[in-house]
């Protein structure tokens, strides 16, 4: 295998298509999608991309869920010499419409069956599904070096606006590779995440399967919803390898009777993107005796840098560490604050078209850039990282990470709104709840469904709070800023008095 | 055995934090509106079987079908009517 510099990820996906032109590649409920089909797929879809004047480094909006035609227009994007963006369908239209704006994207596809999504689309050409397949094309392709942007992933914004964290083919390329080795995947494997194509988990399933030549078996929608689902599509589509948030694998604990079964093709289980409490990885991994299962920790801008095999053994009274740097990782602990800085051959180009927040997010120490993940660590036995919390206002919920700050900005769009602050707080039961408490103009108060309607305008269902509570003063500290840890504070409390039952 | 009320009453106490159900209306959306979010759905969803006796298959469960309270009572009321009660084995459909 060629090192970092002859990384590209379509580059991997031609080889094993010319070596393994039968083999499945794409598995979507009844429908196989071999090497050799997704690989002519791709490049027709990319001439005709070329032949509609999309040239290297140009955007290209994927508005569809994962699906086989999400990661057909994925490679195609990248033989194209183009960067994908992802965006999920179920955004609001104007979240849908601000990124395409925002991406400057050259062209937009979306699913060819439902309502189009697209409402506004800032510039870009918008093809349905069926549209992009039926252009001709015979253009040649760009050529792309593994230095140039291959996916910009958008996530939370502090200031209200998502920001767009631009990875390189190397970059993405050093976790695939590493995991690869280290998990030993192989053209066996059948493997399922079920994060959307937005979330970074999305490398592995997606390029392990054109690295190793390993089937990508793609999780149905309406496994979402009932965890029993879950459980069933793994055992009968004989998954192997598995990556997820720990909220995902918890409710096929809890309410997808996991542990009634033994899954004996499950070798290998990944989750990422927040705490899996002890207690619940204890059960997890005595329903899997033989499966081998690691703690992965990066945020978005680095991808994984470290990783912790818990079925080696860990203590199940507390949260399992974050562990060790990854080989091609270089990550450090600000002495004086505890915060986690990584580094190496997984960092991010930038932020898209925000230099200043791009140069703010990282430190150069010894000539060498390292991102500042805003997370504090504290360095445990035998050089493992205890991951120990947050600098900022940032949070995690179900893996997804949250600017409260965006959530706020959401809120104060609306004009009956005077002043908001959001909080969150962990439930034992329900997980991290977000709490926005507003000061209305007096005669306006909200109800909690105009507000959440308001919300989910222009916020993803994920960042909704749970609860909007009215006041009618904020409480302040003695500089006048708002004192949030007395609202996080009453937060919590109001569990006590059982709004939820 | 009023199947919209009991829905609209189990959305208001866990999601609505009690008693601001008089404005949640059978074509409110629910999980478009922001009401209920997708961990919240897993809940309902559980709700819903429990409480009258079904069990959904993979192909009923979509956006379509639960988006909204009359919906959800239109799909409960449908497999009621069909017998498709709990007890069923549930599989996965691979044509859905």
């Amino acid at each position: 295998m060629p090192g970092p510099d002859g990384w590209l990820l379509h580059g991997w996906l031609q080889r094993t298509a010319e070596t393994s032109p039968d083999a499945p590649a794409i598995v979507e409920g009844g429908r196989v999608t071999s090497f050799g089909e997704l690989f002519r797929q791709a490049v027709s879809l990319a001439s005709a991309l070329a032949e509609s004047g999309v040239s290297k480094g140009d955007r290209i909006a994927l508005v569809l869920p994962k699906t086989t035609d999400a990661v057909v227009s994925l490679f195609a994007t990248l033989f194209a010499g183009a960067v994908y963006v992802p965006i999920h369908p179920r955004w609001p239209r104007e979240r849908i419409a601000a990124t395409l704006e925002d991406s400057a994207a050259r062209i937009a596809i979306e699913a060819s069956d439902g309502a189009p999504r697209i409402r506004d689309s800032g510039g870009a050409a918008v093809l349905s599904w069926t549209e992009a397949l039926a252009r001709p094309g015979a253009r040649p392709l760009a050529a792309s070096t593994p230095a140039d942007p291959a996916f910009i992933l958008f996530t939370s914004g502090s200031t209200g606006r998502p920001k767009g964290v631009v990875v390189s083919h190397r970059a993405a390329g050093a976790f695939v590779s590493w995991s690869a080795r280290q998990f030993a995947v192989r053209p066996a494997d059948r493997i399922a995440c079920p994060a959307p194509l937005g979330f970074d988990l999305s490398t592995f399933d997606i390029f392990n399967m054109a690295l190793r030549g390993a089937a990508c078996v793609l999780v149905p929608e309406s496994c979402v919803w009932i965890p029993r689902f879950l459980t069933r599509f793994l055992l009968e589509e004989r998954i192997t390898c598995w990556y997820s948030v720990p909220s995902v694998l918890i409710l096929m604990l809890q309410d997808g009777g996991f542990a009634s079964h033994s899954f004996p093709d499950l070798r290998l289980v990944l989750f990422a993107g927040e705490v899996f409490p002890g207690p619940s990885l204890a059960r997890l991994q005595a329903a899997l005796p033989r499966a081998t299962c690691a703690n992965l920790y990066g945020p978005t801008e680095t991808n994984v840098v470290t990783w912790y095999e818990t079925s080696k053994g860990f203590d199940p009274s507390r949260p399992p560490p974050i562990g060790k740097p990854c080989p091609y990782a270089e990550v450090r602990m600000d002495a004086s604050t505890g915060e986690l800085l990584a580094g190496g051959d997984s960092l991010m180009c930038g932020y898209w078209g925000r230099p200043e927040e791009t140069s703010r997010a990282f430190a150069v120490l010894e000539g060498k850039r390292y991102y500042r993940t805003g997370d504090r660590v504290a360095a445990g036995a035998a050089g493992n990282y205890i991951f120990q919390g947050r600098l900022d206002r940032q949070i995690k919920r179900r893996g997804y990470r949250i600017e409260l700050g965006e959530i706020e900005a959401a809120f104060a769009r609306h004009d009956a709104i005077l002043e908001v602050a959001a909080v969150a707080h962990e439930d034992r039961e329900c997980g991290t709840v977000i709490t926005a408490f507003v000061r209305s103009r007096p005669g306006r108060e909200m109800s909690l469904i105009e507000a959440k309607a308001h919300c989910a305008g222009l916020l993803p269902v994920y960042m909704l709070p749970d609860r909007v509570v009215a006041l009618s003063a904020m409480p302040k500290g003695s500089r006048g800023k708002i004192d949030y840890r007395a609202l996080a504070l009453r937060a919590a409390g109001e569990d006590d008095h059982g709004n939820r039952d | 055995m009023e199947i919209g009320t009991e829905v609209r009453r189990y959305i208001a106490g866990n999601f609505l934090a009690g008693g601001q159900d008089l404005a949640l209306e059978d074509s409110t959306p629910l999980v478009t509106g922001g009401i209920v979010d997708s961990i919240g759905m897993i809940g309902l969803v559980g709700f819903i079987e429990d409480r009258f006796g079904i069990e959904f298959l993979p192909r009923e469960v979509d956006l379509h079908n639960l988006d909204t309270i009359e919906r959800i009572e239109r799909l409960v009321l449908d497999k009621l009517s069909s017998g498709a009660s709990a007890g069923r084995p549930d599989r996965i459909d691979r044509n859905a």
